[in-house]
């Protein structure tokens, strides 16, 4: 921490300075002694005035997590920082300081109205996160390039904006510019902007405005195109079966596999494969249908028991309220019979009597929650059979698919080892009158060699598949695991709540006719 | 209607013999119904009914049956009086059916084919039809048609509804208005019948002196009528097929209420016409109307009287049954034949005129009364009534109508908009019902009295009042009102007042309200607060200076946060006042929070509180004094009873009217400029000349000087003429102004006033008069160039003035 005490200009922004501003703007009269006595704390503080108090640097307001409204103006700040934790800040003036650039405003997403007018900006920028922003107030400062005003489009909420006194302000279409670029703009430099020049401003300007927009267009549609793709593929990986819609698979057993692609160059092994991708590929879009439809299963099954607990949740609850409520009824009148009885014995009575109501109320509400829990929990064992049964099933189909391209694989394996085999044989007689690379024939020099490599081929593709496998089912058993998991903690936490809750009415009831008795016992 | 008139009466009595021998071997009859077909364009056929209905009613009116004579026939159309040589021959035809049918079914009833009109000519019934559409939408439809139609019929019953037949018997000129249902013909078993269901009647009604009580119960079980199966009705049936009339169906013209053929009601049916044909039913009735089939086209179920008008689901068999019949009938066979291309005539009855008062009318004279068991309903037609009542239900407890039960009454085009009222005699309770519009958004009140404070509830259309008020309840202690959408989620507010503190000094009643000791207020959840902040009912004990305040509750909660605030304005040892204590709010919290832990938050909280208590109790202050605005209203227009008038409706609307004759008036006067205008003003000079000549120029200059000479002396006669009022008007004045000055002294006030007032209308006159007159002067010489310029323009002179010119 700088501490800067040397002179009486600047000063530090520490807890004296804080407490004194807190306690000066803090509420008046009753309200005020009240406050004294009891103090305020920093956090509980909704607005902050801080003008004229020369302060070079903002600092220790990381305590005031509830600000509002924020004024800093008329001080030395250089630097915008310190404002991370003011999330709910909606005002903030910091006019009439130092400032050189935008920055440190990142975390204040509910800002509405921002000043920072006289200081020494000389871009827009950084100010993204400032969704909310309506009122923006930018005079006399350094920006000198138009294109700043470009930035602004981003703001749909932005209504009013002053740049005056700064070098653009000079330009002779700087009105225009702006009406034209920000047509929601409804006051610029403290003035309406009337629908005339909006209109005017918007034919001189409608070529480029129009071109602007186009590119506005083209990046919104692609930054929607990925966002649809990057959906489409949650939905998949949520289904398990990513990629099993084309040949991925089929291709990244390729990918690695230097002696197959080798091989692909005799005769007979191209066709050859094109018809095994065919029937791979075919298998592995089985796999992402039947992927699909499983997941919309689960989904359903999710849903509807999500929406049995849901109801004998809610049921419950109902229960509970009413006897609530219908407690609440008699509660009131006993509390004012036992205040208004003024014989001992009668109001012993009472009270034993209230109490026992009190009890009685107890037992019940803890009854019922006994009920829920024991239904929620069968509900919830029933639910988690058939889910894992579903996932078993999924994965036993998913498994005898997967054994089908294992079989196509040793299929292809078989045959390429045949025609690898009969290349061999040619070659070794010479009868092989096609031209083969060099480092393909290389494999032909003997049997064990071709052999090898097309094994090595044909281990690399069972591995491929089995991985992909694996994968799946792995994550699968754990989406079940942790789904169920997660049931079951949550029911836990549920009851531990209700329960928590009963206790705290019951022990509230309780202290209420403690209470009543001390007071009439003492009077 | 008419009673057939039979020609052959022996056959007619030989037929009802047979019947009566048919019905004592205990057959199953076919009961006789006279139903009227009616086709898919119901509306003309009810209208129909309509019109042949009003031709009897106008004249006799509800008068009873014995004022036919009050027809007065000649006034009646041509067609009414003679019938024309198809009709004749359709007589005969019909005849001739009528003898094979008697020929064929001997043992049923003669057909109803020809009764006589109210000029004593027999006309065929299905002549009596003339489909007719009329320019009100209402007709249109069936439902609001027979409304229409029963309502316009006001029904006289027959002094014996069976009684019919005894006159056709005696052969009285048959002309006897039956309008109604109870009507009709039947045998002499049938009398027999009535003769010992009269006897049991009798004897029904000894029992009944003998047994008051019993009685009662009786009539209080749905009796078993005497004539059952003996009446014979005329009723619409509608079949089904046309205009998405799904089932065949038939309508009672007195009630408009309809009812389906299976209806226990309905016993058989004799015959069907439309003002196409006529069909005779040959379907066994046994199981009443339950089993019949409505397809025309099937002669072997419908028997048709003409052939080749309209049959709608004409089936194959037609063909052979048609020559069965002429087989059966050779010496007809002809005649069958040429009757095959015989049409139905057209209708000999006027075209239906409903105009417009008669239609609003409705009843006859505007006014209907319905006497029920137990319940009388009235009908006024609109405006009647200056109060705007249109229709009033009085149900009864006893069945001589002396204690009245309730009371329902609807208005209409009332400007309060009061729609019904509903008075309880047992328990007091009125109910109003407004339509939307009342000028305080009232939609129903309900009280006992309209003095202020007691019981009583107010609806209101919420949407159109700002504070979105639905009710609002009192009694002498409490006053409830419920609330939707408003922005602040209060949906009820209950206010407990206590008695009334007598004040000595009477400003006047409004300024005395009633305490006010407890004010209840629910609000519904506010979705932008959480649950916790989120008020859902606060209570403001007012002695006790008590706040309570129930939170809404959470989502996954059973309990609710609560808050009570106790005000105590002590003072703590040093003498200082005691702004807040902990104990001074009481808090019960869900999910306990940190800051409501604070004085100063609950200080805070507190002073609000009070604040809105204060809103509140203003609030029900205010709320009674707009019940007291409301009672007052209400009683000026129920003393006012103004009535609203559509600006379409010219007739009623005043304003309107005076605008129309306005219009009308500047269209004649206009009119009349034009034809001014269009005056010839050279014809009076023309037609001195020989006709059909062409002008010469002298005598084309002649012309023209004859009419500007003409028109100048018509400009100085005028000029004169004015001189002359003038100078007459200056005399007379002058000779009063001398009698006044002569006989001043001796003149009554009286005869002052009367000289004064005198002298300032002469002067009047004679100012416009002079006015006149210097108008004439300037405009006489313009109006004579401008006649002279025209002349010059004029195409029949301006060839020869040119040349001469």
């Amino acid at each position: 921490m700088n501490r800067l005490c040397n002179s009486m200009e600047p000063r530090v922004m520490d807890d004296d300075m804080l407490k004194l501003a807190v306690g000066e703007q803090g509420p008046r009269e009753e309200a005020g002694q009240l406050a004294k006595q009891e103090g305020i704390l920093f956090k509980d503080v909704l607005s902050l005035q801080l003008d004229f108090q020369n302060i070079l640097r903002i600092d220790n307001l990381w305590q005031f997590e509830n600000l509002r409204k924020l004024q800093l103006d008329n001080n030395l700040i250089e630097r915008i920082e310190g404002l991370e934790n003011l999330t709910h800040l909606v005002w903030l003036d910091l006019s009439f300081n130092n400032i050189e650039a935008i920055e440190g405003l990142d975390a204040l997403v509910n800002l509405e109205d921002l000043s920072l007018f006289n200081n020494r900006i000389t871009k827009i920028d950084s100010l993204d996160s400032l969704v909310k922003l309506q009122v923006l107030s930018l005079g006399n400062n350094q920006i000198g390039n138009m294109m700043n005003i470009i930035y602004l489009r981003r703001f749909k909420a932005l209504r009013t904006l002053s740049l005056s006194g700064n070098p653009i302000a000079e330009a002779e279409d700087y009105k225009m510019f702006i009406c034209a670029y920000l047509p929601d703009l409804v006051y610029l430099d403290f003035r309406r902007i009337d629908d005339h020049m909006k209109e005017l401003a918007e034919m001189k300007h409608q070529y480029s405005i129009d071109e602007l927009k186009h590119r506005e267009n083209l990046i919104q549609a692609r930054l929607e195109d990925e966002q649809a793709r990057r959906e489409e593929l949650e939905e998949h990986k949520a289904a398990f079966v990513e990629h099993l819609n084309g040949s991925f698979l089929f291709d990244s057993m390729y990918a690695e596999d230097v002696e197959g692609s080798k091989l692909t160059c005799l005769p007979g092994v191209s066709e050859l494969l094109e018809a095994y991708k065919d029937k791979f590929v075919i298998i592995c879009l089985n796999i992402f249908e039947y992927g699909l439809k499983q997941q919309e299963k689960r989904k359903v099954e999710l849903d509807t028991f999500n929406e049995c607990i849901h109801e004998a949740i809610q049921e419950n609850q109902e229960q509970g309220k009413h006897k609530i409520a219908k407690f609440e009824e008699k509660h009131l009148l006993s509390l004012s019979a036992i205040r208004d009885e003024s014989e001992l014995t009668k109001l012993e009575k009472k009270i034993v009597e209230y109490s026992g109501d009190i009890t009685e109320l107890f037992n019940v509400l803890m009854t019922l929650e006994m009920q829920l829990v024991e239904q929620l929990e069968e509900t919830i064992n029933m639910f988690e059979r058939n889910i894992v049964d579903l996932v078993g099933l999924f994965i036993e189909n998913v498994q005898s698919l997967m054994a089908q391209c294992r079989d196509l694989e040793n299929h292809h394996h078989e045959k390429l080892l045949e025609i690898s085999i009969n290349t061999l044989e040619k070659i070794a007689k010479g009868e092989f009158d096609e031209d083969l690379p060099d480092d393909v024939r290389s494999l032909f020099v003997d049997k064990d060699t071709i052999v090898n490599a097309v094994g090595a081929s044909h281990d690399i593709h069972l591995l491929k598949i089995d991985n992909r496998e694996d994968e799946l089912v792995t994550r699968i058993n754990s989406w079940c695991t942790h789904l169920v998991d997660k049931i079951h903690k949550d029911e836990i936490t549920r009851n531990h709540k209700r329960v928590k809750e009963i206790n705290q009415y019951i022990d509230h009831m309780q202290n209420e006719l403690d209470n009543l008795e001390c007071s009439d016992l003492i009077d | 209607m008419e009673v057939l008139k039979e020609k052959v009466e022996e056959e007619e009595a030989a037929e009802r013999e047979e019947a009566a021998e048919r019905a004592e071997r205990g057959e199953k009859t076919l009961r006789p119904v006279e139903v009227r077909r009616e086709e898919a364009p119901l509306t003309q056929e009810a209208l129909r009914d309509l019109e042949k209905k009003l031709s009897e009613i106008l004249v006799p009116g509800k008068i009873s049956i014995s004022t036919k004579d009050t027809i007065d026939i000649l006034k009646l159309p041509v067609s009414y009086q003679t019938n024309t040589p198809k009709e004749e021959h359709l007589l005969q035809v019909a005849d001739n059916f009528s003898r094979q049918y008697s020929d064929l079914c001997p043992d049923r009833v003669p057909l109803f084919l020809h009764p006589v009109n109210e000029c004593g000519l027999p006309k065929f019934v299905s002549t009596t039809l003339r489909p007719t559409l009329m320019p009100y939408p209402e007709l249109y439809n069936w439902e609001s048609c027979a409304q229409f139609v029963s309502d316009f019929l006001s029904m006289v019953p027959l002094p014996d509804p069976l009684k019919p037949i005894v006159q056709q018997q005696e052969k009285a000129p048959a002309k006897k208005y039956a309008i109604k249902p109870p009507r009709d013909l039947s045998s002499k078993f049938e009398q027999e019948q009535e003769m010992k269901q009269q006897e049991q009647i009798k004897a029904e009604e000894e029992r009944r002196l003998r047994e008051e009580e019993e009685r009662l119960l009786e009539a209080e079980k749905a009796k078993i009528d005497p004539l059952h199966g003996l009446r014979v009705h005329c009723w619409v049936l509608v079949l089904s097929g046309k205009r998405e009339v799904p089932e065949t169906f038939f309508i009672d013209p007195f009630t408009a209420r309809s009812y389906s053929p299976q209806d226990d009601h309905f016993l058989g049916i004799e015959s069907l016409w439309n003002h196409k044909n006529y069909w005779v039913n040959m379907q066994d009735c046994w199981n009443c109307c339950k089993d019949l089939v409505f397809d025309l086209g099937d002669p072997v179920r419908w028997e048709y009287l003409l052939l080749g008008t309209d049959k709608p689901h004409l089936s194959t068999t037609e063909e052979e049954d048609t020559g069965m019949n002429d087989d059966e009938d050779l010496d007809n066979l002809c005649k069958d034949d040429k009757d095959k291309s015989f049409d139905m005539p057209s209708s000999w009855v006027e075209q239906i005129d409903i105009s417009p008062e008669a239609f609003e009318t409705r009843c006859p004279n505007g006014k209907k009364v319905i006497q029920y068991k137990r319940a009388k309903l009235e009908k006024w037609a609109p405006y009647l009534n200056s109060n705007g009542l249109v229709c009033r239900l009085t149900t009864y407890e006893d069945a001589e109508c002396t204690k009245t039960l309730e009371i329902k009454e609807w208005y209409q085009n009332r400007e309060d908009m009061l729609e019904r009222k509903q008075i309880n005699k047992v328990t007091g309770l009125n109910i109003d019902y407004f339509k939307p519009g009342h000028p305080q958004a009232l939609r129903v009140h309900s009280y006992k009295t309209m003095q202020p404070g007691m019981d009583r509830v107010m609806e209101f259309y919420e949407t159109a009042r700002v504070d979105g008020l639905i009710k609002r309840e009192e009694t002498p202690k409490t006053m409830t009102e419920y609330y939707q959408g408003r922005s602040d989620f209060l949906s009820y507010r209950h206010i407990n007042f206590g008695p009334r503190v007598k004040k000595l000094v009477l400003n006047s009643a409004e300024s005395n309200p009633r305490p006010v000791v407890k004010i209840t207020e629910q609000f519904s959840r506010n979705p932008a607060k959480p649950a916790d902040e989120d008020v859902a009912e606060r209570v403001f004990l007012i002695l006790d200076e008590r706040i309570q305040l129930r939170y809404h509750c959470r989502e996954d909660h059973i309990t609710a946060s609560k808050r009570e605030f106790l005000r105590r304005t002590e003072v703590d040892s040093k003498g200082n006042k005691i702004i807040m204590t902990a104990d001074m709010c009481v808090s019960f919290e869900v999910e306990p929070m940190e800051h409501t832990k604070k004085l100063l938050y609950q200080y805070e909280a507190m002073m609000q509180l009070k604040n809105e208590e204060k809103l509140s109790r203003h609030q029900a202050w205010e709320s009674e004094l707009e019940v007291l605005e409301i009672l007052k209203l209400r009683e000026e227009e129920e003393e006012a009873h103004t009535l609203t008038i559509s600006i379409y409706d010219t007739k009623r609307n005043e304003k309107s009217k005076e605008y129309r004759e306005a219009m009308e008036r500047v269209m004649h006067e206009e009119h009349l400029r034009q034809v001014e205008a269009q005056l010839d003003y050279l014809a009076p000079f023309l037609a001195q000349l020989p006709p059909g000549e062409k002008l010469t120029r002298w005598q084309a200059v002649r012309l023209k000087d004859e009419c500007l000479s003409d028109f100048k002396q018509r400009l100085i006669d005028k000029a004169n003429l004015i001189q002359a009022r003038f100078e007459k008007e200056t005399q007379e004045l002058q000779k009063k102004q001398q009698w006044y000055q002569e006989n001043q002294v001796t003149l009554t006030t009286e005869d002052e006033d009367f000289y004064l007032s005198y002298c300032s209308q002469a002067m009047f006159r004679i100012r416009i008069l002079e006015q006149r007159l210097n108008r004439h002067k300037e405009l006489a010489p313009l109006k004579y160039l401008a006649l002279e310029e025209k002349l010059y323009k004029d195409p029949r002179l301006v060839e020869l003035l040119k040349v001469f010119a």
